[in-house]
């Protein structure tokens, strides 16, 4: 398990609020600490339509990187005419450099299960299903005998605290791929199907397992659903920021310390980077990964963004899997948005055409920058291909794998350059091949700078 | 033209429907194959081939659309995939035509000859038969009866996936582009694997992803938890 960062005082814990707990998948020490008392409310007080109405209200945004309104999913599926309907808690944790929704499902297994309970008592489903990845066994173990506990004292199962509703909950390890943490693909996976998206719309909330109505749902969205049930969508309202309340998980990996933190949205960037510590000494902060492997190369000029779904996409970032991680002087941006962008067209399921193709010329594109093979016009074909695959993508996988190299050329433009034209890496980290004391690159400036700017081995500042 | 067409409201859908009625008067290029043999020319062989780019890579991605969508199921695979396994598939041009009895058999509804078995290293089918019984031969369960097939045997023999096509009625390139799909399932004995996986310097498997970020970040895997 990762470990839990210590965030300021004044910042709420909704997610984490049960960490420290001597055994989480205790029952009676959850029910001590509130569980299920929401989904009592929302079956004797509120009833399915008013449950949602009132998660509208308090303005719960989706955690698992779009930040899709979360009421809006539950209406479209409750709305929609079918025999049955589905409930999947997304726990997959994609990103191999997040731990967050592994961290809560560890820290919270309840909040989590009676999220999903909640979800399909509003909807209507009778069946949850919470997914995660195979590999984390403690999440599964802990899962598992709190689902058995739940439904032997009757709070899921055949009738769900006596709600007259079936309500069946099961754990479901899935792994093998990158692509499965999206929501149409871990559908097929859960339906044994190879992992390939399906266009949307439409949208799983009306056309999904099996063609029935299925609400996918990350998991810290499903875990604040009964906070807000029990404290009302005004309290939730209040925290974090105006267009997206609440609080998120962040796996924050800084030079000093690493760890997943929950910090309410809309803190600027440069504070959930504080909770990795500082620069070890004579060393400077060059850039901030944001978003994971999609994620985009923020520099230190844009640490006051604030950390919500539309002010990161603005910047040329998005929240993704809740990674943040620090890269100082030492790293080369070029290498950097080089490997990103390679295990993204590595993890591209090879469906469409922008996603076969496209993402692995982007990443051709960056790999020939790392060894001075560029051609003439690179940045123009990154840009044009870019908007080309943003423009025709099938999922957002491939959208979104666009972000590292296009937040690298818009911010670190002088460092791209000094490969595209110089073949030389200010870093020191990529090594271009050299061919007569030269670097191969066509646009080696021969007339233009002269020989002086070729002189300086970039391999010799390291 | 184009300044016509700005003045005139409606011209460009007029042309389009034009169109439209000019291929509907037409005669029809659809050929009912393979009812009606297609009329091709004589030293037409019918060879799939994959292309590659201008630096040498396989433009193929492995990614088995084509052969799922073959009706005749005729498509061979081979090559290392993304992920870094090697795999040949189905056997040789010959048996072409037999696998295409076989499907049609199989789509009519009629039960397929237990045939072709000699072209795979036989192996014990009462384990997979007990695995298959188990999860009732359905095939919406397709994932976990692999899973559970590559823990028998430790891996997925081919054998073993036509016997599981046979018995849940799937398509062979469907349980295959299923079975390829997914990382930790392997068509081949384990320590083949480890090989396979050095075809491929560029497997980008999770391990792999982080130990690299690490090393780019200045030998810290992202800070060193
Ligand atoms: C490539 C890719 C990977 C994703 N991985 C995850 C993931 O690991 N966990 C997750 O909850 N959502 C992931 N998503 C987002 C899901 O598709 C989906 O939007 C989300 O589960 C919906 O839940 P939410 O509305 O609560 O955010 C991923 C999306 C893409 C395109
Ligand atoms: S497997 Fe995919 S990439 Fe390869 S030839 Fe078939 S459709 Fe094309
Ligand atoms: S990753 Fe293949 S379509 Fe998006």
């Amino acid at each position: 398990m990762s470990a839990i960062l210590p965030t300021p005082k004044e910042w709420p814990s909704i997610l984490l609020a049960r960490a420290g707990a001597k055994d989480p998948a205790d029952l009676d020490a959850a029910l001590k600490a509130g569980a299920f008392e929401a989904f009592r409310r929302a079956i004797r007080e509120l009833g399915p339509e008013a449950t949602i109405d009132e998660i509208e209200a308090s303005g719960l945004r989706g955690r698992g990187g779009a930040g899709h309104l979360t009421a809006e999913k539950w209406r479209t599926a409750a709305e929609t005419a079918a025999r049955s309907r589905y409930v999947v808690a997304n726990g997959y944790g994609a990103d191999p450099s997040a731990s967050t929704d592994r961290t809560l499902l560890e820290t919270d297994p309840y909040a989590v299960i009676e999220g999903v309970a909640i979800a399909a008592f509003a909807i209507g489903a009778e069946t949850g299903w919470i997914s995660v990845r195979s590999t984390a066994t403690e999440a599964i173990r802990r899962l598992e005998s709190a689902i058995e506990a739940a439904t032997e004292r009757n709070f899921i199962g055949e009738d769900a605290l006596g709600s007259g509703r079936r309500i069946e909950l099961e754990v479901r390890p899935v792994q093998g791929a990158y692509m499965l943490g999206e929501e149409t693909v871990l559908l097929k996976a859960l339906d044994g199907k190879r992992g390939q998206p399906e266009q949307r719309p439409p949208h799983p909330s009306t056309r999904g397992f099996r063609n029935a109505p299925t609400v996918v749902q990350n998991v810290q969205t499903l875990a604040a659903v009964p906070w807000i049930l029990r404290h009302g969508a005004k309290a939730f309202n209040a925290i974090g920021s105006r267009e997206a309340p609440g609080t998120i998980l962040v796996d924050v990996r800084g030079p000093e310390r690493s760890g997943v933190a929950e910090v309410p949205l809309g803190t600027p960037l440069d504070r959930i980077l504080a909770l990795g510590g500082e620069p070890a000494k004579g060393r400077t902060l060059k850039a901030v990964v944001v978003g994971g492997p999609t994620g985009g190369i923020l520099p230190a000029s844009e640490l006051k963004t604030p950390y919500t779904f539309d002010d990161l996409r603005a910047v040329g970032a998005h929240v993704g899997s809740g990674s943040v991680i620090a890269a100082d002087d030492r790293a080369c941006i070029v290498d950097l948005a080089r490997l990103l962008t390679r295990f993204s067209a590595d993890e591209a399921c090879g469906k469409t055409i922008p996603c076969r193709i496209g993402v692995r010329r982007v990443a051709e594109i960056g790999e020939r920058l790392s060894t001075g093979t560029s051609r003439d016009g690179d940045f123009e074909l990154l840009a044009d291909l870019s908007a080309d695959i943003v423009g025709s993508a099938l999922c957002d996988h491939e959208r979104l794998a666009t972000l590292p190299m296009l937040s690298g050329l818009r911010y670190f433009r002088d460092e791209l350059d000094a490969h595209l034209e110089r073949g030389e890496c200010p870093a020191g980290v990529c090594r271009p091949i050299k061919l007569g004391g030269e670097t191969q690159s066509r646009t080696r400036p021969s007339a233009a700078t002269g020989a002086a700017a070729t002189g300086a081995s970039a391999g010799a500042q390291a | 033209m184009s300044l016509l067409s700005g003045l005139v409201p409606g011209l460009g859908i007029a042309k389009g429907m034009a169109l439209t009625l000019r291929r509907f008067f037409a005669p029809k290029a659809t050929v009912m194959y393979p009812e009606m043999p297609a009329d091709v020319a004589t030293k037409f062989r019918g060879r799939l081939q994959l292309l590659y780019d201008e630096y040498g890579a396989l433009k193929c991605e492995t990614c088995f659309q084509c052969a799922q969508a073959c009706p005749i199921e005729c498509i061979d695979m081979g090559g290392v995939d993304t992920r870094g396994r090697f795999h040949v598939h189905w056997g040789a041009p010959e048996t072409y035509g037999e696998r295409r009895e076989e499907s049609a058999m199989r789509r009519s509804g009629r039960t397929v000859p237990d045939q072709a078995y000699e072209h795979f290293a036989s192996f014990d089918l009462t384990t997979l038969d007990e695995i298959l019984d188990g999860y009732d031969h359905d095939p919406k369960r397709m994932l976990q009866m692999l899973e559970a097939t590559q823990a028998a045997f430790g891996y997925l023999p081919v054998a073993a996936i036509k016997r599981i096509s046979e018995k849940t009625g799937a398509w062979y390139a469907t349980i295959y582009g299923t079975a390829s799909y997914y990382g930790h399932l392997r068509f081949e004995p384990p320590s083949n694997t480890a090989q396979a996986g050095e075809v491929s310097a560029r497997r980008a498997s999770d391990e792999t992803y982080l130990a690299a970020l690490g090393a780019s970040l200045g030998g810290r895997p992202g800070g060193d938890a």
